[in-house]
C-alpha cells in the first residue's frame, strides 16, 4: 500500500502488552469486576464458556479488559461476541496498522461524543506512540493531524460513513483506491468504522463511564455542537445510479472456503454481506462467531424478538439490504410476510405484543436516533418487566444490527432477497412512527403462516411429531432427493443408503426447518451436502470446485456425422431414456451435477451457481462442456447412416 | 465471416440464447456456410432436448417404496424404544 503510513507497531504493541510500560496503571483494571454500570446492572455470578481464550484477546493486545466489555458480564457470551469482532479487526495488524484503526475509532467516537470511547482510544493511541498533538487534532477534528494524505482520505471516508452513511457512494471507494489503498485495506477501513458504531451503541446504552483521564482537548470537544445522530436526515442524498457492491465479491465455493461452508450450513446460501468480505476469511469467521453468540441462543430473547428488532432498526436506518434479510428471516420463523412489512414500516401497527413494541421502540431510538437515547428509555423497558439480561441482549442485538447496517452502506452490496414493496414505498417518505397502538394484543407466535409450500401442512404435523405425516413427506420427495443424489454420486448402490441417511437426518432436524425455503428444496440441499460428504470421505480426487483440468479444457467435438432428423424414432421411449441417463452418468460429477440441475431440474444458470456456490461463468463453461461430452457419447446411437452403435451393444 | 474457432468460442452462450444480436447474426451466417458447425449445432440442440424431454432418473416405484419402508420402520422402532 504505497504511501499509506505504517507506524512502528512492533515496538508499541509490545509496550501495550507489557504491564510495566502501561500508563495510568490500567493493568489494575484487568479482570471482571462486578459493578453497576449506568442503568444496566451486572451480576457477580459469572460463568464463561471459555474464559481465557476469548477475552485474553483484549488482555494480550491492550493489557486490560475494557469497561465496555466488563459492563456486559451479565451475559458472558456477549463479551465473547465483542471479543471475536475486535480480535479480528482492532486488536491486530491487518491491512491497516493498529494505530490507523485506533485513529478511525477515535475520530468516530469524537464525532459521536462518546466520551468513554474517546478516553480509551486516546489512551491506547498514546501507548502506540501516537504524538499528543495528533491525538488532540483527531479529537477535535481540526485537520491538523500531519498524517499522510491516504490516511486522511481514509479517515474522512470513515467519518462520512458514520455520520451520513447514505451519502457514501462508489466515488468514495474510487478515491480510496486512488490513494493506493488495496481492496483489503478498504474493507478493513469500513469494518473498523462499523466496529466504532457497534462499540458506540453499547457504550451509549450502558452509559459506560470513561476509565481513563480525559485529555483537555476532550473538554473542548464537549463544547462543540454535535453533528449527525440521525441517519434518516441524509437518506435522500444517495445516488441510486451507482449500485454496489463497491468491492469485488468473488464467488467462492462452500466446498473449499471454510467460512462459507459454515454459512451454507446455517443459511443454505451465502449472504452478500459475507460474500463481500471474502477477501478476509479471518474476519468472516469472527463475524460469524459474533452473530452466532448474539443471535442464535434463545434463552433470553426469542429469535422472533431479535429479528423484529433487527428489522425495525434496519428500517429506521433506511437500510434496504438488511430490511430484506430480516423480513425474510422473520418469514422463515413463521411470521407472515405482511406482518414483517408492518414491522418494517411501522411496528406500532403490527401485531407485536405491547411489551415487544416497547422493546422495539427502545431499540430504534438506540440504533437510529442515538443522540436522543437516554437511560430513561431503558427504565421504560423495566416497566414492561423485561429482565436485565433481556435488556442487555437487546442492546447487543442493536449494536450488531448497526454494525451490519453501516458496513452494508460502506460496501454497497445488494440485497439477497427482494426488498418488501411496502418498505420501498415507505422509504420514499420520512419515517414517522404512528404511535397509535392497535387494539388487541396477540402474541407474535400466533401469527404462524408458512410460505407457499405444498408440503407446509405436512411439515407442521411432522414437526409436532406425527410420523405418518413425515412418511407422506418422504414419499412425496423421494424422487427429487434421488435425483439430487444421482447428480453428484452417480447411480450407484450407495445412493439408496445415502437416501436413508438424508431422510433420517431430516427427521432429526425437522424442528429446525424454518420454512425459509420449500421442504423439497431443503431436502435436496441436505441430500447434496450428504453426497458431497460421501465424496470427501472416499477422497474422490475430483470434487466440484477443483480446477478444470487441461484435458477437459481442450475437449473438442470429434463426432461430426449428422444426426437423424428424429433421434427418438429408432428406439422406444424407454430405450432413449436409458441411453440418455447412461450418457449422463458417465460424465464426471462436476459436469453431471450442473447439467442435471440446468437441463433436468430446469434451474437458471444463476440459480445453479447459487445452489452450488460456484461462479456463473464456471457454471456456463461446465454446462457447455457437459453438453458437448454427452453429445459425443450419444452420437454413435443417433447419427445417420451406417456406423451407429446398435442399442443392445451398449445398454 | 467468423471462423469455426470463433463460432466455437461463442457456441456455449449461443445454445443458452445469450449472445448479442450482432454475434447471433455472425453465427447464423457462419452456420449457413459451414457443414461441420451445422452438425455440431443440430446435434447439440437435440442432445439438450433429449435430456429435457426424456430423462427422469426415477427410482422404480418398488425400490422407492422399499427405501421409504426401511426409513419409517427405523423411525417407528426408535420411537418405540424411547417409549
Amino acid at each position: 500500500m504505497p504511501g499509506y503510513e505504517r507506524g512502528n507497531e512492533g515496538a508499541t504493541i509490545a509496550a501495550a502488552s507489557s504491564p510495566t510500560a502501561t500508563p495510568f496503571g490500567y493493568t489494575q483494571l484487568v479482570g471482571i469486576r462486578t459493578e453497576r454500570r449506568g442503568r444496566v446492572s451486572t451480576s457477580d455470578k459469572i460463568k464463561f464458556e471459555s474464559p481465557i481464550d476469548s477475552l485474553s484477546t483484549f488482555q494480550n493486545a491492550l493489557g486490560f479488559l475494557p469497561a465496555l466489555v466488563r459492563a456486559q458480564a451479565l451475559l458472558p457470551r456477549l463479551m465473547e461476541a465483542q471479543a471475536s469482532l475486535e480480535g479480528a479487526t482492532r486488536l491486530r495488524d491487518g491491512s491497516l496498522t493498529r494505530s490507523q484503526k485506533e485513529r478511525i475509532l477515535l475520530a468516530i467516537a469524537s464525532d459521536r461524543r462518546d466520551l468513554y470511547a474517546v478516553a480509551e482510544h486516546c489512551a491506547v493511541l498514546s501507548v502506540l506512540s501516537e504524538p499528543d498533538t495528533r491525538i488532540d487534532a483527531l479529537v477535535v477534528n481540526s485537520g491538523d493531524t500531519a498524517l499522510p494524505e491516504p490516511d486522511l482520505v481514509a479517515l474522512r471516508f470513515c467519518r462520512k460513513l458514520a455520520r451520513a452513511p447514505h451519502a457514501v457512494c462508489r466515488e468514495d471507494i474510487v478515491s480510496l483506491r486512488a490513494m493506493g489503498l488495496s481492496d483489503g485495506a478498504i474493507l478493513e477501513t469500513a469494518v473498523t468504522a462499523a466496529l466504532a458504531i457497534y462499540r458506540g451503541t453499547i457504550s451509549k446504552a450502558l452509559h459506560v463511564e470513561p476509565e481513563f483521564p480525559l485529555r483537555p482537548a476532550v473538554r473542548v470537544l464537549c463544547c462543540l455542537p454535535q453533528n449527525g445522530g440521525q441517519i434518516a436526515q441524509d437518506a435522500g442524498r444517495r445516488s441510486h445510479s451507482e449500485k454496489g457492491p463497491y468491492l469485488p465479491s468473488p464467488f467462492l465455493s462452500p466446498e473449499s472456503f471454510a467460512p462459507f461452508a459454515k454459512l451454507y450450513q446455517t443459511h443454505g446460501f451465502i449472504p452478500n454481506f459475507f460474500r463481500s468480505q471474502a477477501l478476509r476469511p479471518d474476519l468472516l469467521e469472527a463475524e460469524i462467531e459474533t452473530v452466532r453468540k448474539i443471535l442464535q441462543p434463545e434463552d433470553i430473547l426469542t429469535r422472533v424478538q431479535k429479528e423484529a428488532i433487527l428489522l425495525a432498526v434496519s428500517a429506521a436506518n433506511l437500510n434496504s439490504y438488511c430490511v430484506a434479510v430480516h423480513s425474510n428471516m422473520l418469514r422463515g420463523m413463521g411470521v407472515a410476510a405482511e406482518e414483517g412489512d408492518q414491522i418494517a414500516v411501522d411496528h406500532h401497527l403490527s401485531a407485536l405484543s405491547e411489551a415487544d413494541k416497547a422493546l422495539v421502540d427502545c431499540a430504534i431510538k438506540l440504533g437510529a436516533r442515538h443522540a436522543e437515547f437516554s437511560p430513561r428509555d431503558v427504565d421504560e423497558l423495566r416497566k414492561w418487566n423485561f429482565t436485565e439480561e433481556q435488556i442487555l441482549e437487546s442492546i447487543a442485538v442493536v449494536a450488531l444490527n448497526n454494525f451490519s447496517n453501516f458496513l452494508q452502506m460502506g460496501l454497497g452490496f445488494e440485497p439477497d432477497f427482494e426488498v418488501p414493496a411496502a418498505f420501498q414505498q415507505a422509504i420514499l417518505k420520512p419515517f414517522v412512527p404512528s404511535g397509535t397502538p392497535m387494539a388487541g394484543d396477540p402474541a407474535i407466535s400466533t401469527l404462524v403462516t408458512a410460505i407457499a409450500d405444498p408440503d407446509a401442512e405436512l411439515v407442521a404435523q411432522a414437526q409436532a411429531g406425527d410420523l405418518d405425516a413425515f412418511e407422506r413427506l418422504v414419499r412425496r420427495n423421494t424422487q427429487s432427493v434421488f435425483r439430487a443424489l444421482v447428480a453428484i454420486l452417480g447411480d450407484t448402490d450407495e445412493v439408496q443408503d445415502v437416501m436413508q441417511e438424508v431422510f433420517l437426518s431430516a427427521f432429526k432436524h425437522i424442528a429446525r426447518f424454518e420454512g425459509r425455503s420449500k421442504m423439497s428444496t431443503w431436502l435436496a440441499s441436505i441430500a447434496r451436502n450428504a453426497a458431497f460428504q460421501r465424496i470427501r470421505k472416499q477422497k474422490d480426487t475430483e470434487s466440484l470446485d477443483s480446477a478444470d483440468s487441461d484435458e477437459d479444457g481442450d475437449f473438442r467435438p470429434r463426432q461430426v456425422r449428422a444426426w437423424q432428423d428424429d433421434p427418438e424414432q429408432s428406439y422406444s421411449k424407454a430405450q432413449v431414456r436409458k441411453l440418455v441417463e447412461k450418457g449422463i452418468l458417465q460424465l464426471s460429477p462436476r459436469y453431471r451435477t450442473i447439467l442435471m440441475l440446468r437441463d433436468i431440474e430446469q434451474l437458471s444458470t444463476d440459480e445453479v451457481a447459487r445452489r452450488l456456490g460456484i461462479s456463473v461463468p464456471t457454471v456456463k463453461t461446465r454446462l457447455f462442456r457437459g453438453r458437448l461430452m454427452l453429445r459425443e457419447w450419444l452420437s454413435p446411437y443417433f447419427s445417420k447412416g451406417p456406423g451407429g452403435a446398435p442399442y443392445n451393444d451398449h445398454v | 465471416m467468423i471462423t469455426c474457432e470463433e463460432f466455437f468460442a461463442e457456441f456455449g452462450d449461443y445454445l443458452e440464447n445469450q449472445v448479442s444480436e450482432d454475434i447471433r447474426r455472425e453465427m447464423e451466417l457462419h452456420l449457413s456456410q459451414c457443414r461441420t458447425c451445422t452438425v455440431l449445432y443440430d446435434s447439440s440442440c437435440k442432445t439438450v432436448r433429449l435430456v429435457t424431454d426424456s430423462c427422469s432418473f426415477e427410482l422404480p416405484q418398488p425400490v422407492s417404496d422399499a427405501v421409504v419402508d426401511r426409513i419409517m420402520e427405523r423411525l417407528r422402532s426408535d420411537r418405540h424404544d424411547t417409549k
